[in-house]
């Protein structure tokens, strides 16, 4: 701790310099793309097409984005996309709280058991289990709807349960102690007590959760199949196939701006938080 | 939610005992009913989703069905020898190979050299921006990925063609192409996924306590020792995970690059196992046969795992 508050010799002053500078230029290779699709999103059709290329629009413009409504239900994308991912988040940590509180905190016969089958589901690849889910979705008539998408959506949720099971056995078994002297029951004991403990944890887990849920792909391409119903990540597939909207790439890039846009703002407030909370629960295979 | 039901009501009705061991056993049983409570709506889910589908493939795979017809026509191990015989299976699988073998080592090893070069320069006030720059790609969807990506390799118009045209270089039709498309959707993928790998390598250099590399450093151990046997050794749990769960996930994850990139196409010369059982189910309606294919990938997928269990895990340092 001390050596850190000297002045660093030049050699590794001139080593970090070097660092610094090729991380600079990954990172530039890294958004790229992004800067292009927000170049493109407010160029105007004749900037778009025309060759060469152009980093800045010479004449910066919005009209892309109500040419995309005007071609798609973007409105309805987005409430659906909103609507999922919420949901998804929600239901995931109602189950996945209660049960990493009784995994680690309660005894009860089977205990051990139960986790393995929790955990077990980690290995279990995901298509594997979409035929038969999509057969389920269908006799429930959930095809097209939005329960159709979150409620399976809901059941892979193992890594959470571990987070959130490594997190609460940190807490100092005396917290429980004390609670349970003052005759709180396991319920008020996980409202009172896990809940404001784990609270970096929830919000997490809130947020890998809203962000996976919010991106998914395979699952909501199969049940919503109206457009009206689509997600911006699964309709914005259909916009770049259809043949009559191939072409505008202006409206595209603006949608996919839109769509971009949620789940960076919730990241870039809570970078911090994520690291921490990954440094404190230890990932461990 | 039948067994915690009746845990509760035995636990009501020993209560009119009023001594004290009753009571421990109350107390015993109450939280034992809490205990099923807490983990009810989580298995019936996991069983219901994950564990339910899992055997209900193993037997539609014995089946020819069309997802819509009432006649389930029992064809016993024929749908597995039968995908042999198709010359789009033989490609999927060989695709699937080149895709696992290009990506997992790309995952796993790229986002670890990155997490070295960052490490250094931990304490520098740029720090946050270059983990939030580079970690912009995972934290967006994957489709508005590949879309953003389908715009850059346009072929006419897109910036990449553009730019070795402005070099003298002439167009390349980077996913029309049958020996390129393959290779386009894996390097969208390795932009894609760096990320997240990324985070959880600097978290675990984080966690390595501050006392063991200043002990190595009194010891007189230079940097590469440092990371040698202090630091690598801390960190291969995380490591170890980051490989496991790649095998697991990276099939998938290439199914929707392949879906908004290619289609599969051209010529199926960019499909994995994954999407040829999403056409074989969804666009040929031949569930008997994507079944088999679930079933098979998920075989090898789980014998992958057990094999890094078996030979990788022994290399493991848990703190």
């Amino acid at each position: 701790m001390v050596a850190a508050r000297l002045p660093l010799p030049i050699s590794r002053r001139l080593g970090h310099a070097a660092l610094h500078l090729l991380v600079i230029l990954l990172c530039l290779l890294t958004v790229f793309p992004l800067f292009w699709m927000l170049s493109t999103a407010f160029k105007p059709a004749t900037e778009v097409f025309r060759p060469g290329v152009q980093l800045i629009p010479d004449a910066p413009t919005l009209a892309n984005f109500p040419e995309a409504f005007r071609v798609f239900p973007i409105g309805w994308w987005f409430v659906n996309s909103t609507v999922i991912a919420v949901a998804t988040t929600l239901g995931k940590l109602a189950v996945s709280l209660p049960a990493a509180y009784a995994f680690t905190r309660l005894d009860f016969p089977g205990r051990r058991l139960c986790f393995s089958l929790v955990l077990g589901t980690m290995i279990v690849p995901f298509v594997v289990t979409v035929i038969p889910s999509y057969v389920i979705v269908a006799k429930l008539e959930w095809l097209n709807t939005r329960q159709g998408v979150i409620v399976p959506s809901i059941a892979h949720t193992a890594f959470y349960v571990f987070l959130l099971r490594q997190y609460i056995a940190t807490l100092p078994q005396e917290l429980f102690d004390a609670a349970r002297i003052d005759g709180a029951g396991p319920w008020t004991i996980l409202w009172r007590i896990v809940v404001p403990n784990v609270r970096p944890a929830i919000a997490v887990v809130t947020i890998l959760a809203f962000l996976a849920a919010w991106n998914q792909y395979i699952w909501p391409l199969l049940i919503l199949n109206d457009l009206d119903t689509k997600t911006l990540a699964v309709g914005m597939q259909f916009f770049a196939r259809n043949s009559d909207s191939t072409q505008l790439w202006g409206a595209m890039m603006a949608t996919a701006t839109l769509a971009t846009i949620p789940p960076l703002a919730l990241y870039a407030l809570a970078q911090k938080r994520i690291i921490s909370t990954f440094v404190t629960s230890g990932i461990k295979g | 939610m039948a067994t915690s039901r009746s845990q509760i009501q035995r636990t009501v009705g020993a209560g009119g005992e009023g001594s004290a061991r009753a009571g421990a056993r109350r107390a015993l049983t109450a939280e034992a009913g809490f205990g099923y409570l807490f983990v009810a709506p989580l298995l019936l889910l996991i069983v219901a989703f994950i564990y339910w589908p899992l055997l209900y493939s193993a037997y539609l795979s014995l089946y020819d069905w069309n997802f819509v017809s009432p006649d389930w026509r029992f064809v016993g191990a024929s749908n597995y020898t039968r995908l042999p015989d198709d010359p789009r299976f033989r490609l999927a699988v060989w695709q699937t190979v080149v895709y696992v073998l290009a990506l997992v080592p790309i995952k796993v090893f790229l986002p670890l050299g990155l997490a070295l070069l960052l490490w250094p320069i931990r304490r520098s006030r740029a720090q946050g921006v270059y983990r939030l720059m580079l970690f912009t790609p995972t934290v967006i969807s994957f489709a508005v990925a590949a879309l953003v990506w389908l715009w850059i390799f346009n072929p006419l118009q897109g910036v990449l063609n553009q730019m070795i045209l402005g070099a003298g270089g002439s167009r390349i039709n980077w996913l029309s192409n049958p020996q390129m498309a393959i290779w386009c959707v894996i390097i969208v993928s390795t932009w894609k996924v760096l990320g997240f790998n990324l985070l959880l390598y600097l978290a675990a250099l984080e966690a390595v306590p501050d006392e063991y590399v200043e002990a190595g450093s009194i010891d007189g151990a230079g940097g590469w020792h440092l990371l040698r046997y202090i630091r690598w050794p801390l960190i291969t749990p995380t490591f170890f995970f980051i490989l496991v769960t790649t095998v697991i996930f990276v099939n998938d994850e290439v199914f929707s690059a392949i879906s908004v990139l290619t289609d599969g196409g051209p010529f199926d010369r960019s499909i994995n196992l994954v999407f040829y059982l999403y056409q074989q189910a969804f666009r040929y309606f031949q569930i008997g046969m994507a079944s088999a294919v679930a079933i098979i990938l998920s075989l090898a997928v789980m014998l992958l795992t057990w094999l890094q269990f078996r030979f990788v895990e022994r290399h493991v340092h848990y703190g």
